[in-house]
């Protein structure tokens, strides 16, 4: 028997690298404090060709300005890295693989440079590892893509590294463990250099470098909708999507998908909702951003609790001052974090509703269209039935499928859309604009967002469709075209077939829900216009200047 | 069925905001028929009349039976008034030819019936980027008839300019605003004789990026329109404060001098402006209280 026992190896290589690389950077820091002045030169000593380097981009805060210094390094001397950016939404974060700083890619959501993304991809400046989802990719860092280096954003620091995030803790935490428990440099831009940091939402030995920028990292607000935008047509939806699927099936845990859709519903929380006396009954615990728009239900005393992916710039006072419903720190202000809100979001709530921009005649939809990448983002993580879920709730029972003794409930899925999009664009279609795009990039399967056999529901302005209780696939198109409307998909099925599928309950047009077509006015909206917002926030609620009109 | 309580909160203004009925919710023919007292409002040269512009569908511009412009005849606080309304959604609110007469055909019928014994106030509802573009130099020209006709009436009767929003009023028929014998504005109104966009597209965003709202309405906003006195009024966004405000304008009449005649004030304020170091917006109306000390104190 020969021995299996190799050479001695070192086991601590990992650790070597970031030894040396600190080492590397140490002319361009005091303490933890790198030179802002310098930062293109700091980074340059500490990155090696070929690392893997996670760069904070997630849906709405951004590592701006180390992005920025990234894209600026001499690719003679940078080159060939692998970033793992959850959002592409700066020019810089392609202008990294234009310059030939980067070259491959693991990303989740590219909406706001979806097209470049496109052409960079065609042109074989960037080799894309794979589109995930948002917590896929964190997921993915704690097992086969842990970063060498992270560069992050947050608040407040303190010279310990401790660092305060605020409202917008978002994906900070996540990242900033998968690097720091496996060897790798964590890199914090902060706006902001302080004695002691008001909470601490990330610990400072889990961060090597901090450098103050010289202004505010980028915060979209992204899940702001103005009332004024929402039209007639959204508030017959909401209608329908509240007697149809909320009050039939008694969803208390929920999530909303961001659009003017979802914010109409929860706008007619307090008056169409308070009508049909389902305050308490309905809609009581979310995990949802703070959107706006659901002030005007939290004040009506509607809503117990929402966990947060994210913050919501403008709503920082509103929410400090509500700590009974949100999660807030001992300093007071929101503590959001995404990967616990998706998982919240799978497990523990009873529905998602989110629009989509086309849905197939199976049900399955997507975001991606010709000419974009966009991704994926977080919807497939809440827009799917986890099959990870035991315990019950009468929402999930209410939707029970298999054979006995394998029974379970279901999570509903709820798709809500226009029937034809701005413009005349028909948002049900014969195939996904899908289904090409992964042909054209070489994609082994079509980028889809929410496949057809998760969604429970779907909801246009000619009612809601029951997809879940359909026996098979033809059932299913069936149900769906009944209330596709004048699109091709709606006009392949015959009046009478509706008739039938109105009477086995898979359909329900608007007089089946006791829905007055003829209230679907906008006197129905608790607010009206961001001013009604801020009324009804006592004042608390700040919103952004692009939402200002006064 | 219980009605939502009230925001927690011991601001009293909150409560009003949400109590009220938003004037900005309404289109022109609401907004027209809102104003007038109960039952009397009959609308003018209405859609079923079909008095349309056209010059619209030969450039591929789906005409409107109205074009654009509301006139509706009735009382006001019990007097005889004329309430003009110019609909924002279509084309902007721009002034055509066809709108535009309507506009100026109105107010001269108004100065006629107060000629002839029954005095007739005017309130012109402006949401307006001025001049319709498709429309050129009849459209210019009509707005010259518009400022006529308002000058021949205001010496009879008021003639009230509201501003509510949410476009604003700009271009040729700002210049109608300035007319007015008051102007009444809300918050979220917009008066300015050339627009953001205008400014951005012709200056450069250096000079002005009209995607900036704050820039925006600290200078053409209600607020800073009212407080420099190039508006008089400021009033919330709600049908009974706007109504109120308009009957209370009527009542005040016509005054010895409009504030386009003030040229001597109107003046100074240009003096003490200089263009090179202009004043912050929020200074204007320092600036402008200093340059003119006393109002109508002018030789």
């Amino acid at each position: 028997m020969t021995s299996a026992r190799a050479a001695p190896r070192d086991w601590t290589q990992r650790r070597t690298a970031k030894r040396e690389r600190l080492e590397a950077v140490r002319s361009f820091t005091s303490g933890r404090v790198l030179d802002a002045g310098r930062m293109r030169d700091a980074l340059q000593a500490l990155l090696r060709p070929g690392d893997r380097v996670a760069l904070e981009g997630d849906n709405q805060k951004q590592a701006d300005f180390l992005a920025e210094a990234l894209a600026d390094c001499d690719p003679g001397v940078v080159h060939d890295l692998h970033l793992l950016i959850s959002s592409i939404s700066l020019r810089e974060h392609l202008d990294v693989f234009e310059r030939g700083v980067a070259r491959r890619l693991d990303f989740a959501y590219a909406g706001p440079q979806s097209v470049r993304m496109a052409q960079l991809l065609a042109d074989g400046k960037v080799e894309v590892g794979a589109i995930h989802t948002y917590v896929e990719l964190y997921a993915r860092m704690f097992v086969d893509l842990t970063p060498d280096v992270a560069l992050l954003c947050a608040e407040q620091a303190d010279h310990e590294g401790n660092l305060y995030t605020g409202p917008g803790t978002e994906d900070t935490p996540t990242i900033a463990e998968a690097a720091a428990f496996r060897s790798g440099v964590v890199l914090v831009q902060v706006n902001e250099l302080v004695e002691r940091v008001p909470r601490v939402d990330i610990p400072g030995d889990w961060v090597d470098l901090i450098v103050e920028s010289p202004r505010p990292y980028v915060l979209e607000p992204l899940f702001t909708r103005d009332p004024r935008e929402i039209g007639q047509v959204s508030i017959l939806m909401a209608m329908l999507a509240l007697r149809g699927v909320y009050e039939r099936h008694g969803v208390t845990t929920l999530n909303h998908g961001i659009g003017f859709d979802t914010a109409a519903i929860e706008l007619i929380l307090p008056t169409y909702g308070e009508e049909l006396g389902l305050r308490g009954k309905i809609c009581k615990h979310w995990t949802l951003n703070p959107h706006p728009t659901l002030i005007p239900a939290i004040e009506s005393g509607w809503v117990e609790s929402v966990h947060c992916f994210g913050g919501e710039p403008g709503t920082e006072r509103y929410v400090a001052a509500r700590p009974d419903v949100f999660f807030t720190g001992g300093d007071g202000s929101l503590r959001s974090n995404r990967v616990l809100c998706q998982l919240a979001g799978q497990y523990a709530v009873d529905m998602f509703i989110g629009s989509s921009l086309q849905i197939d005649a199976d049900a399955n939809s997507s975001t991606v269209t010709e000419g974009r990448l966009t991704g994926f983002g977080g919807a497939p993580n809440m827009g799917h039935d986890p099959h990870g879920r035991r315990h019950t709730s009468p929402a999930w029972l209410s939707l029970l499928t298999g054979e006995a003794p394998a029974l379970r409930g279901r999570k509903l899925v709820v798709q809500i859309t226009q029937t034809f999009r701005s413009g005349g664009t028909p948002a049900f279609v014969e195939s996904l604009d899908a289904v090409q795009v992964a042909k054209d990039s070489g994609m082994p399967i079509p980028p889809i967002m929410i496949y057809g056999d998760d969604v429970s529901h779907v909801v246009t302005e000619e009612g809601v469709a029951y997809l879940y209780k359909a026996a098979g696939l033809a059932d299913r198109r069936e149900a769906l075209a009944a209330i596709a409307g004048a699109t091709l998909v709606g006009r392949r099925l015959d009046e009478r077939r509706v008739e039938a599928l109105r009477r086995d309950g898979l359909v329900a047009l608007p007089e089946d829900l006791k829905v007055d077509v003829c209230r679907a006015k906008r006197s129905l909206l608790a607010a009206r216009s961001v001013e009604d917002l801020v009324a009804w926030s006592g004042g608390l609620y700040d919103p952004p200047a692009q939402f200002r009109t006064w | 069925m219980t009605s939502p309580p009230p925001p927690r909160n011991e601001d009293t203004d909150w409560t009003v905001m949400l109590t009220r009925t938003g004037f900005i919710e309404l289109d022109a023919r609401a907004r027209a028929t809102a104003l007038l007292d109960d039952g009397t409002a009959r609308e003018l040269c209405g859609p079923f009349d079909r008095i349309e512009s056209p010059w619209l569908e030969p450039q591929g511009v789906v005409p409107q039976s109205d074009d654009g412009v509301i006139v509706v005849k009735g009382r006001l606080g019990g007097r005889p008034a004329v309430v003009i309304a110019i609909e924002q959604a279509f084309q902007g609110g721009g002034v055509g030819e066809v709108s535009g007469v309507k506009i100026a055909a109105a107010l001269s019928l108004a100065a006629r019936d107060s000629r002839d014994g029954t005095p007739t106030a005017a309130v012109l509802l402006l949401e307006t980027g001025g001049v319709r573009l498709q429309e050129a130099n009849l459209g210019l020209a009509t707005v010259a008839e518009v400022c006529s006709a308002l000058l021949e009436l205001r010496a009879l009767q008021p003639v009230i300019g509201v501003i509510a929003g949410t476009l604003g009023c700009f271009g040729g028929m700002s210049i109608a605003a300035g007319l007015c014998t008051t102007l009444i504005i809300t918050a979220e109104g917009r008066l300015g004789l050339d627009g953001p966009q205008v400014i951005e597209s012709e200056a450069g965003i250096a000079e002005f990026d009209a995607s900036d709202h704050t820039l925006i309405w600290s200078i053409d906003g209600g607020a800073q329109r009212t407080r420099t006195g190039l508006a008089d009024v400021l009033v919330l966004d709600d049908v009974t404060a706007i109504r109120s405000a308009v009957i209370e304008a009527m009542e005040r009449g016509v005054p010895g001098e409009h504030r386009s005649q003030r040229i001597g004030e109107l003046r100074a304020r240009l003096e003490a402006v200089d263009p090179a170091a202009p004043p912050a917006p929020a200074d204007l109306a320092a600036v402008w209280a200093h340059a003119v000390p006393q109002e109508g104190d002018q030789p």
